[in-house]
């Protein structure tokens, strides 16, 4: 009888084992390519007025882009500045009374400071933490509408952390500085918007 | 006792003055350099290319990688260079593009040499945009050059859609060889970035799933070649015009050959299913060389 008991409990730590490890190996596996976590219908209601934003900055942008100067996927280093600086001109003139927390509204900022915190636990946030904290980031001015300093590195945003965020067009980048997450003109390297305390 | 002590210290002397002294150099342009040494062998018809990686710094050291990499240009006649990011520090005006590219690089520049680059954690997203670079205006690229097919990934910002191309292209990849470029390198021995995990947890089930052979990275300024990772060769090739001197930890026990006393560059050449390398100092010496035989 205690031998019967004994093969019982092996048998339920093998599949035990065998089990995490399948659930390990599906995550290594599909890390980058999940689906965002689930949420709850106030958080996906965040998400949908975030990515309305995004669509109307975006719209703005567009108009802003028709009037600076054409880039080919061929251009001289002078034409690149010069997009380049017509672009972020047109940009700060166009959103003048642009100011931190338009994008990242309380209940979207809560979003994403709950979604690292809990997706990023233990080893991972320890890794992400070093990750960005040994990233160079002197010079940059944390102001809405200021370029990102050109001798800044940038952090490199992990694809794991990136699949969990509500999903952005390629005009634009989520970046860190510090335990601050920037949304940036991929671009211009415009600061469009930053949150505070973002990273646990 | 004394006499003893005495041999001890002549005898350390020695051994010293055995392993510091450089190999036999010439001065060539006010430097001292080895004489060059090309171990690839020439095969007619074999695909050749030149790797640098971590080159945007604009100082003379940069501009001798770039001439020890025109004085092997010479003897190894190249066909493009892939650059492993981190193409400019510091500001990207357009006199940066001259002194820390056009400049150091002149020479192959005119000589037809293609320059294939990748985005670094310096990098301005556009520079995608500029002739020299053949990025095509794209941060995440594939390009195919004889029987290899190469991939330029962007590993500042690993986003869903990149991962999801990346799946898709290599499940349609008919090329024999699958060679990876980018920046941030998932195995590293060096003290001050080292291995990549969030982003080796990403890519490395998709390279082993396609069966993709060579990895080529920057980042850590040093050079190192891993001992081959779950079948893949993956090389961090971050010194071509910043250094890290000492920064190798010699005790990772992934490294097959490493080198962080001075700038490098490398060269390939594949032939078939063998691909030949040779990495190469700043001042011509040949710091690693070795062939990879296809799976």
């Amino acid at each position: 009888m205690k031998k019967k008991r004994y093969i019982f409990i092996w048998v339920l730590v093998c599949l035990l084992i065998l089990a995490s490890g399948v659930a390990v190996g599906q995550k290594t596996q599909n890390a980058a390519l999940a689906e965002p976590v689930v949420v709850s219908p106030a958080d996906k209601a965040a998400i949908d007025v975030f990515e309305k934003q995004v669509k109307g900055y975006i719209e703005l942008r567009n108009k802003v882009r028709a009037n600076a100067p054409k880039l080919s996927k061929d251009s001289t280093p002078e034409q690149i500045h010069a997009y380049r600086t017509t672009l972020e001109n047109s940009l700060r003139s166009a959103r003048p009374n642009a100011k931190r927390g338009e994008f990242f509204l309380p209940a979207t900022a809560d979003f994403i400071r709950r979604t690292l915190k809990t997706e990023f636990q233990g080893k991972d946030r320890q890794e992400l933490r070093e990750q960005i904290f040994e990233t160079e980031t002197q010079g940059v001015v944390l102001k809405v509408n200021y370029p990102y300093a050109q001798t800044a590195e940038f952090s490199e945003m992990p694809a794991t952390l990136l699949a969990k965020l509500p999903q952005l067009p390629k005009e634009l980048r989520y970046r860190f500085v510090g335990r601050n997450m920037l949304l940036v003109d991929r671009e211009s390297d415009l600061i469009v918007d930053f949150m505070p305390d973002a990273l646990p | 006792m004394r006499r003893t002590l005495n041999h001890h210290f002549l005898f350390a002397l020695l051994i010293s003055a055995i392993l510091f002294t450089p190999a036999p150099a010439q001065k060539l342009n006010g430097h001292l350099s080895a004489p060059l040494k090309l171990t690839l062998p020439m095969k007619d018809g074999s695909t050749r290319f030149a790797v640098i990686g971590d080159t945007g710094s604009g100082t003379a050291q940069q501009r001798e990688v770039g001439d020890m990499m025109i004085k092997y240009h010479a003897l190894f006649p190249f066909e493009f260079v892939l650059m492993m990011g981190d193409n400019m520090y510091g500001g990207e005006a357009p006199q940066d593009f001259e002194k820390k590219f056009a400049e150091p690089y002149k020479e192959l520049l005119n000589s037809k040499v293609k320059f294939y680059a990748t985005l670094g954690n310096h990098d301005q997203a556009l520079q995608v945009n500029y002739e020299n670079f053949n990025m095509n205006g794209k941060e995440y690229y594939r390009f195919k050059k004889g029987n290899i097919a190469f991939y330029s990934l962007n590993s500042n910002y690993m986003e869903k859609k990149q991962v999801q191309w990346l799946e898709d292209e290599l499940a349609r990849e008919t090329a024999e060889w699958k060679v990876m470029f980018f920046h941030h390198p998932p195995y590293s021995s060096a003290k001050k970035h080292g291995s990549d995990g969030q982003l080796r947890e990403v890519v490395e089930p998709i390279f082993l799933k396609y069966g993709v052979d060579v990895v080529l990275t920057g980042h850590d300024h040093v050079y190192e070649r891993m001992k081959p990772q779950k079948g893949i060769y993956y090389f961090v090739s971050g010194a071509g015009g910043k250094l890290r001197t000492g920064d190798i930890d010699r005790q990772s026990g992934i490294t097959e050959k490493s080198y962080d006393r001075d700038m490098h560059f490398m060269l390939f050449e594949v032939a078939g299913d063998q691909m030949y390398f040779q990495a190469i100092s700043r001042t011509g010496e040949t710091i690693d060389s070795g062939v990879i035989n296809r799976k």
